[in-house]
């Protein structure tokens, strides 16, 4: 056996158990932060909610890895399910609602009641969470969600009213959406996720993708998601 | 807007299982059940005190944590819980996981949880989960249990009432429903649903079944282009990846098939089934390394599964064997004895013994080991697998023990005459033996004999002497309990003799009794759902 490749320590052996552990802390710290802000005065809260978004944003980074590594070695099990829209929005929703209440930003949602798609549905959460979760930082006071049906394709759109990505993030999103290896940082780890995901989905010769604009309902910043 | 629906009637009554080694989470998750209105909460922290709840108490739903450190993981207890019948049908099962992996999400259906949770978990996902579960156990309740009865055609009927009613549940219906076609049979209708559904979109759990559909009806070409699809567009998707493998193994690519299967134990790590597939497939092919470690890890992982089998040690003890390495084969084959205590086992693991033996020269042992097998076989020889008792005739040829070979041999055709290639097999060890032209002067005589009566059975049937024809394949089928050809037409010919006079307790005796022995030899047979169908059609 060759004894220097021996050495070489594999990684992917620890990832499993380390994610294990990480995420469990992660869960507990989220859960203590969102069942104690209440509890505090203003000032204190005001100080405390900006870490449950730090805290997400581990959580969304730890997702996006461990997807990534597990999509490019052929080892994620795409769960390709009929999904209820109002379910699916209604978790979203109800995850998020603890930092929108105490960031003071109200958010709305449109979407066409009833409707079922098919999607990979902790992937689709991953993406549309991470979206939400950096609206929710680059907003003025508001967002918007919306999922609709749009030639026949699932179209997610998330929308706020700040003052819109910029122009490097714009051409990151081009970049991406043209299939061009770009950016790097954490806006390109999210980036390259959530286009990952989308590409993933495909349907009778149709494939999904990401959009990055600015304006849209709100005037701010608008990610755009079309599943078909 | 997003009130959180009322729900408190949906979880007052009910009673839950915690199982977590993790402290905090186990405090985390009891909290959360509290605010939703559950006062009725257990908690355990391992498999071991998991099993001995289960074992007294009776739970609505159990909230399991996959991985639990050493010992059983989350899945283990799931498959052990359902196996032994420590949860009914009503009981729903969620698995709460750091990870989501190709076992748990496209894992064997009869042991997949009801739903699995990813963690971090909060309270909004707990609860809209647990809620949409509860619902969904409550509306398939009807479905799942005619299913688990056996009544197929009721249980299609039903699903096809829930289809038309609405539109929830659609996906879990229609794969009942298909599922059903599939067990029944009929692969045509089967083929024609899964076309249906695959019109309007790619999924792969449709592409798959139309696969199989397609492999039942012999096409394996065809069924192996489809699965190879779902592959492409979907990696990880481990039934593909079995059926692509039995598919080649079918069609004799043994290199091919098991390729496909090696690849299937790095999707699914954890399996233990796969893993022994793994190592008979490459004992067949001749490749001793990759079949030995196939065997120890199946071993190694068995050790806490219900899945664990006595194949993966007796395979091992072969291979040591056949390495030259006696010490450990015999070793191996006292620790198979200890692990697994059934009779049927113990006699397998003897009959290895004497090949050991006489393997390694050491004749004194093995002619004492192949005196005690042929006692026992002489004591009970109805209810033993033909691939085991092939093995017994390979043991007494190689300790010269004629005779005893003989019997066995005799036994087995008679008992598989309509089958080539155990036939083959028979022949084959004969002329391994030197002796090829006895090998086939015996193979020819007994098929004859049963063919005989077999055709002397179904003319006094033609002849409207039905009477008298299921007398003699009754008086057959006792010597022969293992012959599939003489218990179909037996249990047809019971059948049609209840549609002319009526059901009968004699004749509901036969036919029961056969549909258990065939479904014992072969669980797949397709004859006992056609069977019980045919059941289904009597006038009362």
């Amino acid at each position: 056996m060759d004894k220097n490749k021996e050495a070489a320590p594999d990684i992917s052996a620890f990832l499993a158990s380390a994610v294990h552990d990480m995420k469990n802390s992660i869960g507990i710290l989220i859960n203590f932060l969102e069942s104690n802000l209440t509890e505090l005065g203003p000032d204190a809260r005001d100080k405390a909610t900006p870490m449950l978004y730090e805290v997400k944003r581990v959580n969304d980074n730890l997702v996006q890895m461990l997807a990534i590594y597990k999509i490019g070695n052929q080892f994620y099990p795409f769960d390709l399910t009929e999904n209820s829209i109002d379910d699916f929005v209604r978790e979203i929703v109800e995850q998020n609602k603890t930092l929108l209440e105490y960031s003071g930003i109200t958010l709305d949602v449109d979407l066409d009641e009833g409707l079922t798609w098919y999607f990979d549905c902790e992937l689709i959460s991953g993406v549309i969470s991470h979206a939400l979760n950096n609206a929710t930082h680059y907003t003025k006071d508001k967002l918007r969600l919306s999922v609709k049906e749009e030639d026949r394709e699932l179209v997610m759109r998330v929308e706020d009213n700040g003052s819109g990505y910029p122009d490097s993030v714009l051409e990151a999103g081009d970049a991406v959406s043209k299939g061009v290896n770009f950016a790097s940082g954490s806006t390109g780890l999210g980036l390259y996720f959530s286009s990952m995901v989308a590409k993933l989905h495909k349907n009778r010769g149709r494939t999904g993708g990401i959009f990055l604009e600015n304006g849209g309902n709100l005037g701010g910043s608008c990610f755009i998601l079309r599943l078909p | 807007m997003y009130l959180p629906s009322d729900s408190t009637s949906l979880f007052a009554g009910k009673s839950f299982l915690i199982i977590d080694d993790f402290q905090g989470m186990r405090s985390m998750l009891r909290e959360m059940l509290r605010t939703f209105g559950t006062k009725n909460i257990d908690t355990v922290t391992n498999g071991k005190e998991a099993i001995a709840y289960l074992e007294k108490n009776k739970y609505d739903v159990v909230l399991c944590d996959y991985n639990l450190g050493s010992g059983k993981n989350g899945q283990h207890i799931l498959e052990e819980a359902k196996f032994r019948g420590l949860i009914g049908l009503a009981t729903a099962w969620i698995i709460i996981t750091a990870e989501k992996t190709a076992d748990l999400v496209f894992g064997a259906a009869e042991y997949m949880p009801d739903d699995y949770i990813i963690k971090p978990v909060n309270e909004a996902t707990m609860k809209s989960r647990l809620e949409k579960v509860l619902t969904r156990k409550e509306m398939l309740a009807d479905i799942e249990r005619a299913a688990s009865e056996k009544n197929y055609g009721l249980t299609i009927a039903l699903c096809d009432k829930a289809l038309a009613l609405s539109k929830t549940n659609a996906t879990e219906l229609q794969r009942i429903k298909t599922s059903m076609l599939l067990t029944m049979g009929r692969y045509d209708r089967a083929q024609q649903e899964f076309e249906l559904i695959l019109a309007k979109r790619d999924i792969p759990w449709a592409k798959t079944g139309l696969g199989k559909a397609v492999f039942y009806k012999g096409e394996h070409a065809r069924a192996q282009q489809l699965f190879r699809e779902v592959i492409n567009e979907n990696p990880a998707y481990l039934e593909a990846h079995d059926w692509l493998a039995r598919s080649y193994e079918a069609a004799g690519e043994l290199e091919e098939a098991q390729r496909a299967l090696a690849r299937c134990t790095e999707l699914s790590p954890n399996s233990v089934i796969r893993q022994k597939n793994l190592g008979e497939l490459a004992h067949k092919r001749g490749d001793l390394e990759t079949a030995e470690n196939a065997f120890r890890k199946t071993i190694k992982l068995g050790q806490f599964s219900i899945h664990k089998s006595p194949v993966a040690y007796l395979g091992l003890a072969k291979i040591c064997s056949e390495n030259d390495n006696p010490a450990e084969a015999l070793q191996i084959l006292k620790d198979t004895c200890k692990e697994f205590e059934g009779a049927e086992t113990g006699f397998h693991a003897k009959v290895v013994e004497g090949m050991v033996y006489s393997k390694s020269g050491d004749l004194v042992n093995a002619g004492r080991i192949s005196r005690e097998v042929a006692e026992l076989v002489k004591a009970d020889d109805s209810h033993r697998a033909s691939s085991v008792m092939l093995e017994a005739a390979q043991m007494f040829l190689a300790t010269g023990n004629k005779e005893a070979a003989e019997n066995i041999a005799q036994t087995l055709v008679k008992n598989n005459h309509e089958n080539a290639e155990l036939l083959a097999q028979v022949n084959d060890l004969y002329s391994q033996a030197g002796m090829s032209d006895q090998g086939e002067e015996l193979v020819k005589n007994s098929r004859q004999e049963v063919i005989a009566i077999n055709d002397r059975g179904v003319i006094l049937a033609k002849e409207g002497k039905l009477d008298e024809a299921i007398r003699l394949l009754g008086e057959a089928h006792s010597r022969l309990p293992n012959n599939k050809r003489i218990m179909i037409n037996l249990s047809n010919m019971a059948v049609m003799s209840m549609r002319k006079n009526g059901k009968n307790g004699d004749m509901m005796l036969i036919v029961d009794e056969c549909l258990r022995q065939v479904a014992k030899l072969d669980p797949q047979d397709k004859w006992c759902a056609q069977l019980r169908v045919a059941l289904d059609a009597l006038p009362a």
